[in-house]
């Protein structure tokens, strides 16, 4: 009775085992095609439309009119509440 | 009164003990998990530090973490708008862990047991924070690092138990990153081997008129009379993918990225020797800048200031 019913422990994970490596698979690519898609739309629109109103994220060329590139410490604030906030 | 720090999500996690103000325990995550540069979460070296002090973490009143996820990850979305579509390798690899564990930091710690105030500090403000422990009580602060959040380079001053920094420089200009990149130009590994580019420039020619590499390498960076500089992306990667330098900068250069079992030769040591002489000479404008801009009071005359740095009193 008990080797039996090992037997059929050990068909079942044998079941287990090829949906299991089908299935993370199956989420890479579930994954990947729902990544892509919010950097094409979310990330691709967003950009282009900044771009097409000349809007910089960046700072990426050297600008040699300027005197300077120090620029006021953007986080001044020493309130305390400020410090529990992640942004 | 008990104070943990903790740092984790980029390279080396550590945690850190405080005690009445004063360091009892601090120690990095790797040495535990016996993963060189381990960047996940500190539990074992907080358990470690708890265990020194023979408390538990319910003992402990603040937890400060060492920047502002949210604000980091700003940065990281503008880099992805200004450089799409070359940034969509990264997006997919990068993205799932900024959602899994890098902004999900504050559920990790409650997940520990603790359920009081979790502080996140300005990254550069951290740096900073070294005054709290320098002998010093006012002192004209710099620090200069690859990036936190936004920032990449930032000055101030320190008086009694007070920090204020005034200006700082951004992302993606960095003294930190440059260092770097030339590190991964030379066949070293990032956020690892830049001790070894510093050594191997003593080996190459250190001076300005002779070393070939020096003016090139000038190229990349317009530094201006106060220090600040900004880089010419153009020569670099980091801003968009894994790659820190480009081909640009291998054309700069004369030659492709050292693969690291490559012999190195004397041009290498030059470029090396080159890179520092640039770093130095940006790092001496800074500070003559910072200590003639950042408060230090009016005890501090023209002579102690040459003093502080002939003395070489830079923590």
């Amino acid at each position: 009775m008990v080797v039996r019913k090992m037997k059929w422990r050990e068909f079942f994970n044998g079941l287990k085992e090829g949906p299991k490596a089908f299935g993370e698979d199956i989420s890479i690519i579930i994954n990947l095609i729902i990544l892509s898609v919010v950097y094409i739309i979310g990330v691709g629109l967003t950009s282009i439309i900044a771009k097409i109103l000349g809007k910089h994220f960046l700072e990426l060329k050297i600008d040699k009119n300027k005197e300077s590139y120090w620029m006021k410490f953007q986080f001044e604030s020493r309130k305390k509440e400020e410090y529990y906030r992640q942004f | 009164m008990y104070v943990l720090g903790i740092s984790c999500f980029y390279h080396d996690a550590s945690a850190a003990l405080l005690k009445d103000g004063k360091i009892v325990a601090a120690v990095q995550e790797e040495r535990f998990t016996r993963k060189k540069h381990d960047i996940s979460f500190p539990k074992n070296a907080i358990e470690y530090c708890l265990k020194n002090q023979n408390i538990s973490i319910k003992d402990i009143d603040h937890i400060g973490f060492y920047e502002k996820p949210l604000l980091k990850f700003e940065r990281v979305l503008y880099q992805h708008l200004e450089i799409f579509p070359r940034s969509y390798k990264t997006f997919i690899k990068n993205i799932p862990l900024w959602f899994n564990e890098k902004l999900r930091v504050l559920k990790i710690i409650r997940k520990l047991g603790y359920n009081k105030s979790v502080f996140f500090i300005h990254h550069h403000m951290t740096h900073a924070a070294s005054f709290l422990l320098s002998p010093f009580r006012k002192a004209a602060i710099l620090t200069i690092d690859g990036v936190g959040e936004w920032t990449t380079t930032a000055y101030g001053y320190g008086d009694e138990n007070e920090i204020t920094l005034l200006k700082e420089l951004q992302f993606p200009s960095s003294l930190g990153l440059l260092y770097s990149t030339i590190t991964a130009y030379l066949g070293f590994s990032v956020n690892n081997s830049e001790y070894k580019v510093m050594g191997l420039s003593a080996y190459g020619d250190m001076n300005k008129k002779t070393n070939n590499y020096y003016e090139k390498l000038k190229q990349v960076i317009d530094v201006k009379i106060d220090g600040s500089f900004r880089l010419d992306m153009s020569y670099f990667g980091y801003h968009y993918g894994n790659k820190m330098p480009s081909k640009n900068l291998g054309g700069l250069l004369g030659g492709k990225i050292r693969k690291s079992n490559e012999e190195i030769t004397q041009r290498h040591k030059d470029i090396a020797a080159a890179l520092q002489l640039i770093t130095e000479e940006v790092i001496i404008k800074i500070l003559n800048f910072v200590l003639e801009d950042a408060y230090l009071g009016p005890e501090y005359s023209d002579l102690e200031i040459k003093n502080f740095l002939d003395n070489n009193l830079i923590y």
